[in-house]
């Protein structure tokens, strides 16, 4: 059953179409993303969820209610956006309190709502601090309990941890995640990050200038790109053409597509059964912390293949290497 | 070392060359008779006296005040909450006000006081209200600057978008979240414009002139009766105005450090 329907939704800015008619449904409770390189309307759609842009056409359902004409005020939807946009003159605990206050709750709930979401983010302790005193990690926790309060249907993420250090981002995608789940908060997050989307969502929705790319879960979208450009977006994926194809396996049967990909750790240094053998000259190797990546060329096709690193690798001194690959991870693409 | 003494040098004919004339000021205020000699002759406080005792320097200080006060608050509450809808919500509309502030500059005194009595002297509106209406305009180009750039150091649309979301109306979001944010830039520019307008000649001396007495009118007459009064004036003039600037200065700093 859909809780959040997005239907037919267009949008134009200056005669251009920004959003294509786009449909999406998202079940309660599930975590989606929005993935795209920029400009490709992920945030226009999201936007639009919130109401704060109003569609050209289509509708839009949260719960089962059309709330396409409803003023963002009245959508019960959270967003947490990338510059936190917390109020500067309002302390940690009143920026949390507002959205509460905006309720007309009572002021016993208030204070046991706040407290609740204090501990959820892990702020304890910080409740008079002003947010300039606060970490950019610990702005966005705040910004993320400020929404998480109010209980929105639907929380919507615009790129929350772009602007974080690596790894404060990640222990965010992590916490992010937990607490999502632990409230089963039907979440849709705007991402530029395929490694931060294929870490926290259930389901992914991929965008390329207003158009939906593809979508499905993140190992089906890894596993089976639709398209060269969902194949050159989400990873380091070889993408070659036919040509390329049929001289790197010195086989042209079979091969009748266009455009093919391979996922550059699919190529093993042990033999697999009925796959490909090849060896191909080291161009270049590069080593990525834990993993190994080697530049090759084989009969004028250069591509990339991944290894887990190993301590005891020599490869430095080798010239070439021979590797395998199984028919089925040769991937057709539209 | 050199070279700062050679800075110090200019700096210091700089200061002299400005304050000369302030401490003659000063001192012909205290001065019993200054005319053959460098210094004054003798140091009385007669003309303060003298100054504060007449009732016509006090109504002159409160008409002042009125006038100048009354303006700065009305563009407040009109021009602040308009030029924030305008940045935010009708940007289009913005090249509008940047001519009207060139506008401003672009129209000398005298001209628009001209302007002025020619379209409303018939009307049987009272010429106090109309500079009121004059000054609105004049200040315009201190308050859409001051209100544009704290609107832009806050990034108020997103805020605006967040408190909107969180359930506020726009209304509230902007009483509750913008103007708190935004107060120290608009104190300032009031500040400012306040300051201007306290020392306004050209438009109420033509506009409404002796009807209406300010300070500086009343300066205008004593000028020609005594010099020490209109020196104690100035200096009394000068004084509120350092206090203002003082404020003004510690604002911008504790806006600042707050950044």
């Amino acid at each position: 059953m859909s809780f959040l329907t997005i239907e037919k939704i267009k949008k134009s800015f200056n005669n251009e179409t920004v959003l294509h008619h786009l449909n999406l449904s998202i079940k309660e409770g599930e975590f989606v993303t929005l993935l795209g390189p920029s400009g490709c309307g992920k945030s226009t759609l999201l936007r639009t969820i919130a109401g704060l842009i109003h569609p050209d056409e289509g509708t839009i359902h949260i719960d089962g209610k059309n709330v396409t004409e409803v003023k963002p005020k009245d959508r019960q939807v959270g967003m947490v956006f990338q510059s936190y946009a917390l109020f500067p003159n309002m302390t940690v605990q009143e920026n949390i309190e507002f959205g509460l206050k905006m309720k007309k709750l009572d002021k016993e709930s208030i204070k046991q709502n706040v407290a609740r979401v204090i501990e959820l983010v892990e702020l304890t302790g910080k409740e008079r601090s002003y947010p300039r005193e606060l970490s950019g990690g610990q702005q966005q926790r705040v910004a993320l309990a400020r929404s998480l309060v109010t209980q929105p249907k639907v929380l919507l993420l615009d790129e929350p941890l772009s602007a974080l250090d690596a790894q404060i981002r990640k222990n965010l995608q992590k916490q992010l995640r937990s607490i999502q789940q632990e409230l089963n908060m039907t979440t849709i997050l705007v991402t530029h990050d395929q490694e931060e989307a294929m870490a926290v969502s259930d389901y992914i929705y991929i965008m390329n200038k207003g158009h939906i790319a593809q979508s499905g879960s993140p190992h089906e979208i890894y596993t089976r790109p639709a398209s060269e450009f969902v194949a050159r977006f989400i990873g380091n994926y070889n993408v070659l053409s036919r040509k390329e194809i049929s001289n790197l396996f010195n086989d042209d049967n079979g091969y009748t597509r266009d455009i093919y990909a391979i996922r550059p750790e699919a190529f093993s240094e042990a033999p697999v059964k009925d796959g490909y053998e090849i060896t191909g000259k080291i161009q270049k190797m590069t080593m990525l912390g834990n993993i190994t990546r080697y530049e090759l060329e084989v009969n004028n096709v250069c591509f990339i293949a991944d290894h887990l690193h190993k301590i005891e690798e020599d490869s430095q001194k080798r010239e070439t290497i021979t590797l395998y690959l199984n028919r089925k991870d040769v991937i057709s693409l539209t | 070392m050199k070279k700062s003494f050679y800075h110090y040098i200019t700096i210091g004919i700089v200061v002299l060359y400005l304050l000369i004339p302030l401490l003659g000021t000063f001192l012909y205020s205290f001065a019993t008779s200054w005319h053959k000699t460098i210094l004054p002759e003798g140091l009385t406080f007669k003309w303060y006296i003298e100054l504060f005792g007449d009732i016509r320097f006090l109504e002159s200080l409160g008409r002042s005040l009125i006038l100048s006060l009354g303006a700065t608050i009305l563009t407040l509450i009109i021009m602040v909450p308009a030029i924030f809808s305008i940045i935010l919500y009708a940007p289009k509309l913005e090249k509008i006000v940047q001519s009207l502030v060139v506008m401003t500059y672009a129209m000398p005194g005298i001209i628009l006081a001209v302007g002025l009595i020619r379209a409303y002297s018939t009307s049987g509106v009272s010429m106090v209200l109309i500079t009121i209406g004059a000054y609105f305009v004049g200040i315009l180009p201190y308050m859409y600057q001051g209100t544009r750039n704290s609107l832009r150091n806050i990034n108020a649309e997103t805020l605006m978008e967040a408190a909107e979301i969180l359930g506020a109306s726009r209304y509230t979001a902007f009483i509750k979240v913008i103007v708190p944010n935004i107060m120290s830039g608009i104190l300032v520019s009031s500040l400012l414009s306040f300051s201007i307008l306290f020392g306004e000649f050209v438009l109420i001396n033509l506009l409404v002139g002796g009807h209406f007495e300010t300070v500086q009118i009343y300066l205008y007459q004593k000028l020609s009766q005594s010099g020490h009064i209109a020196s104690a004036i100035v200096v009394c003039y000068f004084i509120l105005i350092s206090i203002l600037s003082a404020v003004m200065i510690k604002m911008t700093r504790q806006k600042k450090e707050t950044i």
